[in-house]
């Protein structure tokens, strides 16, 4: 249906924007659950022993550089159209930047806390899973939250390459209209800053309770860097 | 360059009232808090009066402009600051390039400078202050600060970050080049020691108030009070002795045979009665390095030193 | 409104685009036609990568006045910081094509509407960069510089800012090669640049285009990255120098 009036529009058609949306979320958390499983217990591990840090630092400098629609278009050469595409070019996207924050967090714990921590007689996994691991949490997580922000972000590209997701509406102004196109702008514009909300919770109850005094950081701390 | 001192910062100073004659050393020291970091920085205002004035050679600092004041005044201080990112030329020569001196005559005096304080001209003055190390990086600070020649200089505590053998040379090279360039020079510390060394008056300051001005050897001698007799320390009888060398004592002839133990003639006091005792004597040869041969020229009981340092009138120990 | 041609297929499949003699490669639609892809390079990709990098030069640009020129003010105006962080994340987290589809309403398919998106999108990250790098620098050099009788302009532009320069560099680079990214989404509202032929590609399920292209965008961004990596160490020799004694 052509209108010109977004809000209209939405409101006309919720089921076409609540099954874009589930189709948008659906690829979303498949890549980032991929991401996440691979990168994370690397990042984590390579910190916890403090080896690699050359890869760890400058694989999120590669990944970064990486442009999105450019990896899709790659993708669609060898895997042609599709979800498979979108997915492993979201999971691309997503990994490099949490491995590094992981490898960062986990490493730069403070080492006096490590240090104490092992002459009490704690065995390495425990002082991974009881010291390192929540003191390392914060920055882990702000990690998690700017790469899901990004992928939700992102996969709003997916229509190119026949994904799905929100992007459909989008980029369909015959069959949908002016309004339709910012209905499905808006919708998208919000369910990336509702996702980002969501996660700025998440984030908060998963530090543990003393370091939040110390405040949550923005995600968008991550992007500052330091000459390497 | 008399530099006149009356100020009162609530509470920070409280009355302070003195002054500071040309080319000389004057050491503020006093326990933590007790206002001399706030005196000094109101010098060059970094920190601001609110009441009373200072005055440089009759002129009250108020009637300069602030960036004039400042760049008549050389800073030293003990975090350094040189600019990371700037060559060592460009650091000393900061303050001449704000004067609009020519690229030649900075490369020139920060080259002069950079002997002066015992670094090498050649090779360091294209080099940034991450190559060295905090010792070296303090002279620099030196030479920058006596850049545009000022005849005024504010050192807070500069030594303070410097590992204890450098500090030793660093106030060491620093007195000999106060020799040669007399400038009239305010030096905070909080070591009674250091203060002894370098400062030809010394200003004991407490809560904000001043204590005891005096020289070295009057503030040691006789302490004003309690608070300054435990400030300088219980050893003070024989920190007096630091203070001169065996040039300050008439000697006796040298005796036949010899005294066993010997010691030269700018040896300090202090280490000529250690000596002694470490030896088991009661007297010690002396030698003059700068005559020929390490000639014997007289001798010093030991009783001649510790006469010295017996409560009686003081007498300033001539020129160090 | 999307200017891009459609293109009908008679059999329902991708039709194979007839640039000249139609090789073996290019009819079952290899993966690569090297062959195709060295014959258009200055019709198609040389173009559009001048465009590309013309797109994301502007931008970068732009953006660097006025998040640099906002930073400064945040620096030395506190309360300045909130408002424009707010603004500068709110316009970061806006998904591309959505930005750029709620803009066209406003300023029109063109390339003007694409840089003030990009722009846009450049802002949070020179922002926090350049101000974390004004406040990052040692409160010694900043007493010195006091102390010597600098003015605050002259502290500003001999002390403060050069020091900071490691870190807005840092933020250069970032966002350039962000901005590469996003200008690749442009094409869709009439930017030009590289995007343009993945659209056509798009059409006509030309895999040799999409790889082409894919490829050129990431090497193009892998280059930026490194060339202001050595523009960095150029111009901030001093963070590089260790000591040696």
């Amino acid at each position: 249906m052509r209108t010109s009036d977004p809000f209209s529009f939405f409101v006309n058609n919720l089921s076409l924007f609540g099954s874009k949306t589930v189709e948008h979320l659906v690829l979303s958390f498949a890549a980032m659950g991929i991401a996440l499983a691979v990168s994370i217990p690397l990042g984590v591990w390579l910190g916890h022993l403090h080896r690699g840090s050359f890869l760890a630092i400058n694989v999120s400098n590669v990944g970064r550089a990486l442009p999105s629609l450019a990896l899709i278009s790659i993708g669609i050469a060898f895997l042609g159209i599709g979800t498979l595409n979108v997915i492993v070019a979201l999971t691309i996207l997503a990994g490099p930047v949490m491995m590094t924050n992981a490898y960062v967090a986990v490493d730069t714990v403070d080492p006096d806390a490590v240090q104490a921590a092992k002459a009490m007689g704690m065995m390495p996994l425990q002082v991974l899973w009881r010291v390192e691991l929540p003191l390392a949490m914060p920055l882990i997580f702000a990690g998690i939250r700017t790469a899901t922000v990004y992928v939700v972000a992102t996969a709003t590209l997916a229509t190119f390459a026949g994904g799905g997701g929100l992007g459909d509406i989008i980029v369909n102004e015959p069959s949908y209209g002016t309004g339709g196109v910012i209905a499905g702008s808006l919708v998208i514009t919000a369910l990336t800053f509702a996702t980002d909300a969501v996660l700025a919770g998440v984030q908060y109850a998963v530090t543990p309770s003393p370091l939040r005094k110390l405040g949550i950081r923005p995600r968008t701390d991550e992007a500052v860097l330091e000459p390497s | 360059m008399i530099k006149q001192y009356p100020g009162r910062t609530q509470p920070a100073v409280d009355d302070l009232s003195f002054t500071v004659e040309p080319g000389e050393i004057c050491v503020l020291i006093g326990p933590s808090g007790c206002g001399k970091t706030t005196a000094l920085k109101m010098v060059n205002r970094l920190i601001s009066i609110s009441g009373g004035d200072i005055t440089i050679d009759g002129r009250s600092i108020r009637s300069l402009g602030l960036t004039d004041l400042r760049r008549g005044i050389g800073y030293v201080f003990q975090q350094i600051g040189l600019f990371p990112h700037m060559s060592i030329e460009a650091n000393i020569g900061t303050v001449p390039r704000l004067m609009g001196w020519s690229k030649g005559r900075i490369r020139e005096r920060a080259g002069e400078l950079l002997e002066l304080v015992g670094l090498d001209p050649e090779g360091d003055l294209k080099r940034y202050p991450g190559e060295f190390s905090g010792g070296q990086q303090q002279r620099i600070g030196v030479a920058r600060a006596m850049a545009a020649d000022p005849p005024i200089m504010l050192m807070d505590e500069p030594f303070g970050a410097i590992d204890p053998i450098a500090r030793d040379r660093l106030q060491n090279d620093f007195l000999r080049l106060h020799k040669q360039v007399r400038k009239t020079i305010i030096f905070v510390t909080h070591d009674i020691d250091e203060a002894i060394k370098m400062g030809d008056k010394i200003a004991i300051m407490r809560a904000g108030k001043l204590v005891q001005l005096a020289t070295a050897d009057d503030l040691l001698a006789n302490p004003a009070d309690d608070f300054v007799a435990s400030f300088v320390g219980e050893d003070r009888g024989l920190k007096r002795l630091r203070v001169r060398t065996l040039r300050d004592i008439e000697l006796d002839p040298p005796v036949d045979g010899g005294a066993g133990a010997s010691a030269y003639m700018d040896t300090s006091l202090h280490l000529a009665l250690s000596r002694m005792l470490a030896e088991g004597t009661t007297r010690l040869d002396v030698m003059d390095e700068k005559s020929n041969e390490d000639a014997v020229v007289g001798s010093v009981r030991l009783d001649a030193i510790t006469e010295l340092i017996a409560p009686q009138q003081p007498t300033s120990p001539q020129d160090r | 409104m999307t200017p891009l041609p459609l293109v009908l297929a008679a059999g329902g499949g991708p039709v194979i685009p007839s640039f000249g003699k139609a090789s073996n490669c290019v009819v079952q639609n290899g993966q690569f036609c090297s062959g195709w892809f060295f014959a258009n390079w200055h019709a198609v990709f040389q173009p559009r990568l001048i465009e590309h990098i013309e797109l994301t030069a502007i931008a970068v640009g732009v953006g660097m006045v006025i998040a640099f020129s906002a930073a400064i003010l945040a620096y030395k105006q506190h309360w300045f910081e909130t408002p424009f962080s707010l603004l500068a994340a709110f316009l970061y987290t806006i998904p591309s094509i959505a930005l750029f589809e709620i803009l066209v309403q406003i300023t029109g398919i063109n390339r003007f509407t694409a840089e003030v998106a990009l722009v846009g999108y450049t802002l949070l990250i020179l922002f926090r960069n350049t101000l974390t790098g004004l406040r990052g620098i040692p409160p010694s050099a900043l007493e010195a510089a006091q102390a010597m009788g600098l003015t605050q302009t002259q502290s500003l532009f001999r002390v403060e800012i050069p020091l900071a320069m490691p870190a807005i560099m840092a933020g250069v680079r970032i966002a350039t090669v962000t901005i590469i990214s996003l200008a690749t989404v442009a094409a869709y509202i009439g930017a030009g640049g590289l995007g343009e032929p993945i659209f056509d590609a798009i059409q006509t399920g030309f895999k040799t285009e999409f790889l082409a292209t894919g490829v050129i965008i990431v090497a193009l961004a892998i280059v930026a990255d490194v060339l202001l990596v050595l523009l960095q160490r150029l111009l901030t020799p001093w963070a590089y120098r260790r000591r040696s004694a």
